[in-house]
């Protein structure tokens, strides 16, 4: 009896929690049919009568939608090929070479995750604004913007991730020694080595790392936010919509509005569906072995 | 030259250095500006004017918001435990006993796969006071509706949920891989016993699962302490929601820096931030430590 009570009640549950999770979502999605007299009515109508898919098709009309995820593309794009790169190449350096200063490379890599994000919020704003003859600086760092306006601001603070090159590692340990010695004796070049022969024996790990770094850089705000509160032609998608939402003051426009961030939430829905293996596996490799 | 670049003994060095020059720019060279800049009043347009530990004293000692935001730190680094971590144990524990486990998995972790400013915004609409769809179905109960992100004390409470609904699929995935590394045998040969669902969960599930309970439970209170990301975009256009009800000492940080220009003490903010959560960490290794998880 009380057997079938649980077999009941986890369904239940998993239902109710279902729903809890979505309904946001449609909530949302009608919100974005609506027609502006049915947002003005008194009282406002929930359900559309007269759904407006247009609106889907005016967020790329009226509003620079199509630049915003074209940056988001560059700039996640981008991070996530160098975030790959530095950690497979720092990755391979720790687990397959034996030199001295090694372990020591190894605690500072352990060690740096440590730092919370917003400590380097100041100071990497300034460094880049002050960096030396670049941007319109001269050696001083003064007299230009730095690389603030840039491409490069949003890129280059993530072109490393400490937790990546820990976990590319873990991945590389895996390959036996033996493999890479026979092909020195074969007289194969170490970037040779690296890039034909250890690199491919880590595709899933690499795969691993690269649609975390590609969701959560699609969906960083914070520091995009901060470097082109100025700059509208570097903004990403949500930067991008959480910063006009000043044209968005009159419950009609509202609609639009709401159309643009279920737009904004579509991309990543799509690639993670497409490669959620991979990432419930690098949400989880970070914790408990096994 | 060439031979030797190519050479096994410089071939670590040369996979590092990319490493190596990101951690002198964006590491090393930062934490030691940060830490300077925290001893001087700045303002980014002339330069820093040495104040020693001033900074610090201001805030421990005069400042009348700080110590606002850090118990409202706390409250939410809590409070997003309190009510996310059971939750997502519970919702884990029913989803690894269930069919259909690839889908439950996929609309749990939609939430964590959309973007921060979607996800404030579609709360934005769903908890407006008046035609919202929470106080809409309150309504339809008979309940009277609150303004739950205009109302100083609720709005810290909103935001608790907000976020326990967009972190519950990371947890739920960590529960779950916990869950499944549970050996079955256990289950079955207490089943044999007689225990019932309850008593499977408290007497096995548990004890079994505290290495990946304590873990879930230091990085939440961890990330908590940390964010503010949400606070910043559900309540645009405020000093941290009504009355600042919803500044943590992160927001408080970010405001002091990007708004009013006042950098030393920022980074005095942030530092002392820091040093809380690295408190918060080592007691993490400590506990870990004990509770068997020697990778970490």
């Amino acid at each position: 009896m009380a057997r079938r009570i649980w077999s009941v009640a986890k369904y239940a549950l998993l239902i109710l929690g279902a729903a809890l999770m979505l309904l946001p979502f449609l909530d949302m999605l009608l919100g974005a049919l609506r027609t502006p007299a049915e947002r003005l009515a008194r009282p406002p109508v929930y359900w559309p009568r007269d759904p407006q898919w247009g609106n889907f098709v005016r967020v790329f009309d009226e509003l620079p939608m199509l630049r915003w995820l074209t940056n988001s593309l560059v700039v996640t794009g981008t991070i996530t090929l160098l975030q790959m790169l530095t950690s497979a190449m720092a990755g391979y350096a720790l687990a397959k070479f034996q030199f001295r200063g090694r372990l020591n490379v190894f605690r500072f890599v352990v060690g740096a995750q440590m730092f919370p994000f917003f400590i380097f919020l100041i100071p990497w704003f300034f460094i880049l604004r002050y960096v030396p003859l670049l941007g319109g600086n001269d050696w001083t760092g003064t007299g230009g913007a730095g690389l603030l306006n840039s491409y490069a601001a949003l890129v280059l603070p993530f072109a490393v991730t400490w937790y990546g090159i820990f976990l590319m590692r873990q991945f590389f340990l895996t390959i036996p020694d033996e493999l890479l010695d026979a092909a020195r004796m074969d007289g194969a070049g170490e970037f040779f080595i690296f890039f034909r022969i250890a690199l491919p024996l880590v595709g899933s790990g690499l795969a691993t790392l690269g649609i975390f770094v590609f969701l959560y850089h699609w969906n960083e705000v914070l520091w995009t936010m901060t470097v082109t509160r100025t700059a509208p032609d570097l903004q990403t998608v949500p930067v991008g919509i959480y910063l006009l939402r000043g044209a968005f003051e009159q419950e009609a426009t509202k609609s639009l509005q709401q159309a643009a961030i279920f737009v904004s939430v579509i991309p990543v829905i799509v690639v993670f569906l497409a490669l959620q293996r991979y990432y419930v596996a690098s949400v989880t490799s970070g914790s408990v072995k096994g | 030259m060439l031979q030797f670049l190519s050479s096994k003994k410089a071939a670590p060095w040369l996979f590092l250095s990319p490493v190596i020059l990101f951690a002198a720019v964006f590491f090393v060279l930062p934490v030691v500006f940060a830490a300077y800049i925290s001893l001087t009043t700045w303002d980014s347009l002339s330069p820093p004017r040495w104040m020693g530990l001033k900074n610090y004293q201001y805030l421990f000692a005069t400042d009348p918001i700080f110590w606002k935001t850090v118990w409202q730190t706390l409250y939410f680094a809590l409070g997003t435990l309190v009510l996310g971590v059971p939750l997502a144990l519970v919702l884990a524990y029913a989803l690894s006993r269930a069919r259909l486990q690839g889908v439950w998995r996929v609309v749990y972790t939609l939430p964590m796969v959309t973007n921060i400013v979607a996800v404030a915004f579609i709360f934005t609409f769903l908890l407006r006071p008046t035609d919202g769809l929470l106080n809409r179905l309150l309504d339809l109960l008979g309940l009277p509706g609150p303004g739950w992100l205009t109302d100083p004390s609720l709005a810290m409470l909103s935001a608790i949920l907000v976020f326990v609904w967009m972190e519950l699929g990371r947890n739920m995935l960590l529960f779950s891989a916990g869950l499944n590394s549970i050996d079955q045998s256990y289950y079955e040969a207490a089943s044999m016993d007689g225990a019932g669902a309850w008593s499977l969960f408290r007497r096995i599930t548990i004890p079994l699962l505290k290495p990946t309970i304590l873990f879930v439970v230091i990085t939440n209170f961890i990330s908590g302490m940390s964010y503010f990301t949400l606070m910043l975009v559900l309540f645009p256009g405020t000093q941290g929601g009504p009355s600042r009800a919803a500044l943590t000492t992160g927001q408080y940080m970010y405001q002091m820096a990007f708004e009013d220009l006042r950098l030393g003490r920022a980074s005095a903010v942030s530092y002392v931030l820091f040093a809380l959560v690295f408190v918060a960490t080592l007691v993490q290794l400590r506990l870990m430590r004990r509770g068997g998880l020697e990778e970490h």
